[in-house]
């Protein structure tokens, strides 16, 4: 018998109308079973609303089986004695990093179950400082939650989870609001807790890229599992995995596409574990002869200064636009930013950005966290003004006390991250009206912007007169979005707007994004940390980096400078990383392409090699 | 916004006095601001300056963060003050000018009133600079533990309390970025009459209010998977020691009792 034996287990949940009568029975769960053994790495994936959330609550008990059983090392779930224990074996990790902390101090949060198991003071002492070291978070163990990072967060909660000791952790969708460097972080240490401590893992998951190190993935589907495997099988499902709104890892994609169009054979493929696998082989059975491939490869990594000389003699930052030159668009002119001017803890966020922002452009604005990305976006619509320097719009100092700033706010809108926190009207369509509403624009042809904003995201007007609260998260997200498009502005600025979204979700939002650019010729201006996305939907990059510009550019030339990428803590996509590679050994591609499409497209060019 | 006030907040030195047991601190609090109410001359006055004092002194916190965090109640303490100031009345007039007179017992009541406030303001505002929130709700919940006998869910309201004070900071920003994003749909809170304004704090108000719901659910059901199952059978990782400190303190405290009350009976 394993760890958890889940068998045939039927959860439903009504949908009551206002008298409380139901009005619709949801089958969340429909005859699951499934068998964890002590000390595997098990990964459920799946859609959002594919049940993997409430399979996930059924192992600790906080949801109980409608019918079938849960038996947790030996433990019935639905027996309440045996509750507390359950919840001690099978420890969670949620979603959100801010709502699981219920200590003010580090230590104190970690210390709050083993305090609720009544386990001695000495004891729980040498658990903190045991679980802090495991998570690598020692530094931090005085301070306040509210100053970390989401990944920093969501390592306390692992902490929190493993001072309790348990034989088993859920993550809930733990990784879903961290950046792609926080969710590898976290996954490493996942990994290694299940491999060092023997810790059953259960990964619940929408990111196909987190289960390569699972032992089994199960597939869900509208409460059922549709398939579950190795990942190399589940990979191998590819249709499967489409019908089932999950996306592949990009590499995998390549890999398929190679192997469908004969250019790897399916043996060859199997030896393909990361980019580098896949780079040689392709290298070593279509590369020139062989010095020709070593002349390409002299690409040693670059020192220091090497990438600074050759950042100066390139033109990766644009020519700072003289005084006014720039009388159409948005432009920063020498921009700095302080937070607490006069004080001694005076920090400065930006620091001489000089930036112009033309109709029509796809801007991705990338750099680590605590760059300035979110302060440079609040300057383009003038929420923040610079401590120094100015920003023009159409020509005009936006500084200037007669300066129409509600005419700025209607032409460069603004969607922040998460803008679905800011929904508030009773239905849909009047939060959508409440833009173009405030620029005192009547009611009606409020309306009719507002149809024609959730025409343009993509939502079916039958729920126009719903709730914002009864959407769906990527519905929520669109009808936010669409109240700023209702003000139809000439600039689209987002603040990560996907973060948190299925990819599934993630990939309609950026499509609409790109329609929106070439179809009206809006601008869109974007702050991403998915480097996959921003090669992909991008014309032009801006990396920022202690406040200040440091590659300002289009995104080819951007991803062509992967050391200075890498040293910035951002990575370079897959196919472009391999279209370098082969072009630096003389195959003969176009390395600046940047799109899976063309990519892929230069790709068959090996077929005729 | 909220930056610029620290009252309540923590203030996180290491001193003699922020290592004090939270329940020492409490009834010295209680004891100071109770004895402030009966000072009426100006030896007590003293007295409560010179023990205020010292007990900043002790604490290290600076000096100019203390009157910041005076800063936003001082144009009540100045108004409240005033009153007493033109409106009490006595025999000896001092200033008269139309209907506006100061006589020697208002000038009197009016000081009185002045440093009761600030003494009052400045020694409990000392309690929560001194002592993390958490070290305060398990003093607090320790202290009427024995309400528990007659059913009071002490427990219970201290996590509450240690909970509120946990996401005060969580709020207050998730509040500054809605703000943020209606400002960006148009909304000018600055604009229009005082029911206007009330008006446009909707658009705030309401998301956030739901998002304090949201967060609430998710928050329980964080707790539940960590065991969480009431007081019963809980233990602390940091539990409440009286050291030889806290013997002093009370042994000040009781001092400082005994010499106010001699005092205000005495004189």
């Amino acid at each position: 018998m394993g760890l958890i034996d889940i068998k045939n287990v039927t959860f439903e949940y009504f949908r009551r109308d206002e008298n409380g009568d139901v009005e619709e029975m949801i089958e969340a769960l429909r005859d699951i079973s499934l068998e964890v053994k002590e000390g595997e790495f098990i990964a459920i994936v799946g859609q959002n609303g594919s049940g993997k959330s409430t399979l996930a609550r059924q192992i600790n008990a906080l949801l109980l089986p409608g019918q079938g059983e849960v038996i947790v090392d030996g433990m019935d779930t639905r027996d309440e004695e045996w509750r507390l224990s359950i919840r001690q074996r099978a420890g969670m990790v949620f979603q959100n990093p801010d709502n699981q902390m219920v200590g003010n101090i580090v230590e104190e949060d970690i210390a709050f179950g083993p305090e609720n198991l009544g386990v001695s003071t000495e004891e729980i002492w040498n658990r903190v400082e045991e679980t802090l070291t495991a998570t690598d978070m020692e530094e931090y163990r005085t301070q306040s939650p509210n100053r970390l990072s989401g990944g920093q967060k969501q390592r306390v909660a692992i902490a929190g989870v493993l001072a309790m000791e348990p034989k088993c952790i859920i993550f809930d969708e733990a990784t879903a609001m961290l950046d792609p460097k926080g969710r590898e972080k976290m996954i490493k240490l996942v990994k290694t807790l299940q491999e060092e401590r023997g810790i059953t893992v259960i990964l619940i998951t929408h990111h196909m890229d987190e289960v390569l190190y699972a032992d089994k993935v199960f597939v869900m589907k509208q409460g059922e599992i549709m398939d579950s495997g190795a990942p190399e099988y589940i990979f191998s499902q590819r249709e499967l995995l489409e019908e089932c709104g999950l996306e592949m890892p990009p590499l995998y994609q390549y890999l398929y596409f190679l192997s469908g169009q004969e250019i790897i054979s399916m043996a060859e493929m199997k030896t393909v574990r990361a980019e580098k696998d896949l780079s040689r082989l392709l290298q070593e059975k279509y590369g020139k002869t062989a010095e020709k491939a070593a002349a390409g490869m002299k690409t040693a990594p670059l020192t220091d200064r090497e990438i600074a000389e050759k950042q100066a003699e390139s033109d990766m930052v644009r020519e700072t636009v003289g005084e006014h030159t720039l009388t159409k668009g948005i432009l920063l002119n020498h921009v700095s930013y302080s937070y607490n001017v006069g004080f001694a803890h005076e920090r400065k966020v930006l620091q001489d950005i000089s930036l112009g922002i033309d109709k029509g452009e796809f801007v991705a604005v990338i750099g680590h966290t605590g760059s300035g990305k979110s302060t440079l976006l609040q300057h383009l619509n003038g929420l923040y003004l610079p401590t120094e320097g100015n920003v023009y719009f159409n020509g005009r100092d936006i500084a200037e006390k007669d300066f129409p700033i509600k005419e700025l706010r209607q032409k460069a809108g603004m969607v922040f991250q998460y803008p679905e926190y800011q929904l508030f009207a009773e239905t849909v369509e009047q939060d959508v009206c409440f833009g173009p509403e405030n620029m005192d624009i009547p009611r009606v042809e409020a309306q009719k912007r507002a149809y024609e904003a959730l025409a343009a995201v993509g939502l079916p007007d039958d729920i126009y007169d719903a709730s914002p609260l009864q959407l769906s998260g990527g519905q929520k997200r669109r009808a936010a979005i669409a109240g700023v498009l209702a003000m139809r502005p000439e600039y689209l600025i987002l603040d990560e707007p996907t973060a948190g979204l299925d990819p599934v979700s993630a990939k309609e939002l950026l499509q609409m994004l790109k329609k929106l650019q070439t179809g009206q010729g809006m601008a869109i201006v974007m702050v991403s940390h998915d480097m996959e996305e921003v090669a992909e939907y991008a014309d032009r990059v801006v990396v920022l980096d202690q406040g200040k510009i440091c590659m300002d550019c289009t995104v080819s030339e951007a991803f062509g400078q992967a050391d200075l990428l890498e040293r910035l803590g951002l990575s370079v996509p897959v196919g472009i990383k391999l279209l370098k590679d082969l072009g630096g050994a003389g195959v003969s591609v176009d390395t600046n392409q940047c799109r899976m499409a063309d990519i892929c497209g230069e790709l068959m060019k090996l077929q005729e090699a | 916004m909220g930056k610029d006030i620290t009252i309540g907040q923590f203030y996180n030195v290491d001193s003699v006095i922020h290592r004090l047991d939270p329940r020492t601190k409490l009834v010295f609090t209680l004891v100071y601001v109770t004895t402030l109410f009966f000072a009426r001359n100006p030896y007590l006055y003293a007295a409560a300056f010179v023990t205020l004092a010292i007990y900043i002194g002790l604490s290290k916190v600076p000096l100019k963060f203390i009157f910041r965090g005076l800063r936003p109640l001082m144009l009540i303490i100045i108004f409240m003050v005033l009153v007493n100031l033109f409106t009490v009345p006595g025999a000896k007039i001092l200033f008269q000018w139309g209907f506006l007179r100061i006589t020697e017992a208002g000038l009197v009541s009016a000081v009185y009133l002045g440093l009761r406030l600030v003494f009052m303001l400045i020694g409990s505002s000392m309690m929560t600079y001194t002592t993390t929130p958490n070290a305060l709700t398990d003093g607090l919940e320790k202290m009427l533990g024995g309400l528990k006998k007659i059913k009071v869910p002490v427990h219970e309201f201290a996590m509450i309390m240690a909970i509120a004070l946990r996401f005060v900071p969580v709020l207050t920003e998730e509040m500054e970025r809605i703000r943020k994003a209606q400002t960006a749909r148009g909304v000018d809170f600055q604009e229009g009459n005082l029911f206007v304004r009330l008006k446009k704090l909707m658009p705030i108000l309401v998301p956030l209010f739901v998002s304090a719901i949201r967060r609430s659910n998710e928050l329980a059901l964080a707790m539940d998977a960590r065991c969480y199952h009431g007081g019963e059978g809980r233990t602390k990782m940091k539990p409440l020691r009286y050291k030889r400190a806290d013997g002093f303190a009370y042994i000040f405290v009781v001092f400082y009792l005994a010499f106010m009350i001699s005092m205000a009976v005495m004189l």
